[in-house]
């Protein structure tokens, strides 16, 4: 991430000649005044400025291209445009023309960080059955009205029902089984079967291995064996021909 | 008196607070049978006596440890059980506290670790945890010694309450009918109050407690609702329980823990992925073996000389009141026997205080289980558990403290497998004979590699036994490798002296005296039959020729001390000790040895390096080491380089000393095992030297 701060005008910029620079490869100063809705007098002032921190290249009547310092500035800002326009849209039902130019407003003021958040968060209400699409509409209809306790338990039974048959035809799709002794360090996998028997089975299950529990893998031995996983939140080692017998699906991160 | 157990997973810090509990007033006992220990103690401040039951899981009887842990609980009922649960790794203990419950002895449950916890970014509402789970719940901080006035106030408080009931809310309706039937039909014939757990004991199908009940109606009902049961919900009914435990452990977790994400990486994460690197992790597990042999051997050493030199300082002192010459036998009893044989295990003493000192840290840190992690594949090759590394380690100094430091492996059959073999690892104590030998039969260009393809015999034979015992006499039983990893600590001083001195203590109690023991039986085959008065009274009669003749004084003092070694080569010669070596003759000649071998090798079995004092001493050549020229030029005029192969072949595979057999007796519990070594280790030998010798001789060396 860039380390010098920008004002908010110049990075308005820079995302300005970023959206014009990945259609036309290269922008002039009159169609970045036009974008902008400035005077082209005022693009050169800012235009020298971006160069003088090496984010632009311009010399006058020439044509400005990004450096590849100012393509990642320019990214990054991007980025945090849409994230959060993004996350006003899809989490807070605004309608698109009003996202756009609040985020626009809001990403010069969010850090990075925060930003990370929100990429979460929205994956989190999009993914967990308890929120998702319905959800959301449910929260149109509650700024409208208050919902009656007769609504919030079709909603969580509906959720429960749709929880279950997504579960099944996910089962009948066999989204990227793997088994753990094959998953690289560094995944998540949420497990799905355990092939072991007997006492072993017994075990994994007691250590907290349970069906629909999720392990990250985190390392394997240096000599190739044993490999490090983390399950309920410690760290436990296990050797690869007990990993093969147990299927999961891996998580994406 | 009230009899409380203290429970809990292993890493979960009960040591510190059975220590916090009890304070100084605790003993260490032997549980019957078994060679898990539980350790014993009185609360403070209370006449309430603490067992502390060793570390676990779970109570499903598929380990020594669980099994000794539930029996004690099944067979000697407590009025109440102290679990003690690692905060920072709560689920997962929670899952044993569940069990407990189950068991229906009231339960306080004592979150350990707090500080753990917090550093994750954890906040456990304590409060909201009892209300929910139904228990009284107390924190501790064990290392820093807070909170133990807290749960003893309210093991009391518990203890006026109690009453048992087996609790099993957590499971689903359906389960709890089962038990429900189950328990009606077990409490007509059982009165213990134990009923409602037998009856879930039934249903996980605990073999142990499926041969308690007599009824065989009672059985097979289990067993349809086992069917049930497993047919309703469409999998085992071991993974059922299971799985509803954890499912329930999962709700208690979301309820009562706060968790503030952190950005930071733990530091055991951070030390990990250096120490546990796929390039430096073997480097940095080399030097860190390296460390605890330099700590244990070279440290050691300057600290073995002092105890020498007090135990030889002390014989002088005590002969000191016979008059010069004296042949007193209580002087020789005292001197030889108990001073010799007591120094003898104390000589180890700092070796084996330094050894446990570093093992201590490398446990109480965590490196430990990071060792076993990195030496596993290898291990595992050989049939082993990457923790059998270490003592197989340690072997190459001293079997000694190798064999006690098999305590680190949790499973009794990796633990005896590894036991069994460390004696073929080449120890200290054997290297005097190679240099005493090597010297004499080979070429110098030969030393080295000589000495290395004596050690690499050992290395070798470890391996092919260990890969035999497991695939003949350790086959049964599977329990599979799951190792925690637990967070490193950073260990305090008080608790790794305390863990040192624990274990130094025990090899100075029972293998010391069995030592002394065994040390004045073979003091006394070496000294008895005594050689005949005339005898003796012709070896004065000479000396006084001597001293009577004409020759200069320094040609007296060099006839005197041959007619003293030929005295002392008569006299052993005569002694039980010789008479044994003569009587075995036939039955070693296969392996190219003499009764004079045979003497040296019956003086070897107190301790190798016996060997080499003995052989000069049957070869009157006096007071010999493994430096002695004329010993070695008395060794080459009467045996060959293939029988010089063999001693040494024998006595690397021979075991080392009696100290070994001793140790393994009391690790293993048994005699069997003890003995089983002993003959097993003599016969290999045995057999193998025979071997060499015979194929050697046919063709032509």
């Amino acid at each position: 991430m860039s380390e010098m701060v920008l004002s908010k005008s110049l990075e308005d910029y820079l995302e300005v000649i970023y959206h014009i620079v990945v259609v036309e490869q290269a922008a002039k100063a009159k169609d970045i005044a036009q974008k902008m809705q400035v005077k082209a007098s005022s693009v050169t002032g800012a235009l020298r400025q971006l160069a003088e921190r090496d984010l632009v290249n311009y010399s006058p009547y020439d044509q400005i291209t990004l450096t590849r310092k100012g393509m990642e500035v320019a990214q990054d800002v991007v980025r945090r445009h849409e994230v959060l326009k993004d996350f006003l849209i899809k989490v807070l039902s605004i309608d698109e023309s009003e996202a756009d130019s609040v985020a626009c407003q809001m990403e010069h003021a969010v850090t990075t960080e925060i930003i990370d958040r929100f990429t979460k968060f929205i994956e989190f209400v999009e993914r967990c059955p308890r929120a998702g699409d319905s959800w959301i509409k449910g929260f149109d209809y509650y700024c409208g009205e208050k919902p009656q306790a007769d609504y919030c338990r079709k909603c969580i039974t509906q959720t429960v029902e749709n929880f279950e048959t997504n579960l099944k035809s996910g089962d009948e799709m066999n989204e990227s089984t793997v088994r753990l002794n094959q998953v690289k360090p560094g995944s998540r996998v949420k497990i799905t079967t355990n092939k072991l028997s007997g006492v072993t089975a017994r075990r994994f299950q007691e250590m907290g291995l349970t069906i629909g529990s999720i392990v990250k893998v985190e390392r394997v031995a240096p000599l190739g064996d044993p490999v490090e996983i983390i399950v309920k939140g410690y760290n436990l080692s296990l050797r690869k021909e007990d990993l093969d017998k147990i299927e999961g699906i891996l998580l994406e991160d | 008196m009230k009899m409380i157990a203290l429970a809990g997973n292993p890493n979960a810090g009960k040591t510190t607070v059975f220590n916090g509990l009890t304070g100084t007033r605790q003993h260490v006992g032997n549980y019957p049978g078994v060679t898990v220990e539980i350790k014993k103690g009185v609360i403070k401040k209370t006449d309430f006596a603490l067992v502390d039951l060793p570390g676990i899981y779970s109570l499903t009887p598929y380990s020594e440890e669980e099994r000794v842990a539930r029996n004690m609980l099944w067979k000697e009922n407590p009025d109440l059980i102290v679990n003690v649960v690692d905060s920072s790794n709560l689920e997962r203990n929670l899952y044993l506290t569940l069990q407990l419950m189950e068991f229906g002895i009231p339960v306080v449950l004592n979150l350990n670790m707090q500080d753990l916890a917090l550093a994750k970014g954890w906040k456990i509402d304590t409060k909201k945890l009892s209300q929910t789970m139904g228990l009284p719940v107390v924190e501790t901080v064990g290392h820093k010694n807070k909170g133990f006035d807290e749960l003893i106030k309210s093991v009391k408080v518990a203890l006026g309450a109690s009453q048992r009931v087996s609790q099993t809310a957590h499971f689903s309706d359906s389960v709890n009918r089962a038990l429900d039937i189950l328990e009606k039909k077990l409490s007509k014939e059982n009165a213990s109050g134990a009923s409602r757990w037998l009856a879930l004991k039934l249903l996980e199908g605990d073999p142990d407690i499926e041969q308690e009940i007599a009824n065989a109606e009672i059985k097979q009902t289990a067993r349809e609702l086992v069917n049930d049961l497993e047919r309703e919900h469409n999998k085992e009914i071991e993974t059922l329980l299971a799985e509803q435990r954890y499912k329930y452990i999962e709700g208690v977790f979301l309820q009562c823990v706060s968790s503030k994400l952190s950005f930071k990486k733990p530091l055991s994460s951070k030390i990990d992925a250096i120490v546990l690197n796929k390039y430096a992790g073997i480097p940095i597990f080399l030097i860190m073996m390296y460390l605890v042999f330099q700590l244990t051997f070279t440290v050691g050493e300057p600290m073995m000389g002092w105890v020498e030199s007090a135990f030889a300082w002390l014989g002088d002192l005590i002969a000191s009141f016979w008059p010069e010459g004296s042949e007193s036998l209580l002087k020789s009893l005292l001197v030889d026997g108990i001073i010799g044989g007591v120094g003898g295990v104390l000589v180890f003493l700092p070796n084996i205080l330094l050894l446990f000192l570093a093992i201590s840290i490398l446990e109480d840190s965590g490196y430990m289980a990071r060792a076993a992690f990195i030496m596993d594949r290898l291990m595992n090759k050989i049939g082993l558990h990457g923790k059998s590394f270490i003592p197989m380690l340690i072997g190459f100094g001293c079997s000694v403290p190798a064999i006690m430091a098999t305590r680190t492996l949790d499973n009794r059959r990796d633990r005896l497998v590894t036991m069994l073999v460390v004696p073929l690892m080449s120890c200290g104590a054997r290297l005097p004979i190679y240099t005493l030998i090597i010297p004499a039969f080979f070429p110098s260009k030969w030393h080295a590699p000589m000495l290395w393809l004596i050690y690499i015999i050992g290395i070798l034979l470890a391996i092919i036994s260990a890969k035999l015992m497991r695939v003949t006499i350790f086959k049964g039983e599977t329990v599979p490798f799951m190792m925690e990893l637990p967070p490193y600590h950073f260990p305090s001083l008080k608790g790794t002296l305390i863990h040192m001195w624990d274990r130094g203590k025990l090899y100075l109690q029972k293998a010391g005296t069995l030592i002394l023991g065994l040390s004045i039986l073979l003091w006394a085959l070496s000294t008895f039959p005594m050689l005949s008065k005339e005898r003796i009274e012709e070896y004065d009669a000479q000396r006084e020729t001597i001293v009577q003749s004409e020759l200069a004084d320094s040609l007296q003092a060099i006839q005197l001390s041959a007619l003293d070694n030929l005295q002392a080569e008569e006299s052993v010669e005569y002694s039980a000790a010789g008479r044994l070596g003569k009587f075995i003759e036939p039955v070693i000649v296969p392996m190219g040895f003499d009764w004079r071998i045979g003497t040296s090798l019956v003086g070897a079995f107190a301790a190798k390096e016996v060997f080499v004092s003995t052989l000069g001493v049957v070869y009157s050549v006096g007071d010999a080491d493994e430096e002695s020229e004329s010993l070695r030029s008395k060794l080459k005029k009467n045996y060959d380089p293939l029988i010089a192969f063999c001693i040494m072949l024998f006595s690397l595979i021979s075991a080392p000393c009696m100290a070994t057999i001793a140790v393994t007796k009391r690790e293993s519990n048994s005699w069997k095992w003890a003995m089983f070594q002993l003959i097993g280790l003599t016969l290999l030998a045995y057999f193998i030297t025979v071997a060499v010798y015979q194929i050697g001789r046919l063709a032509g060396l």
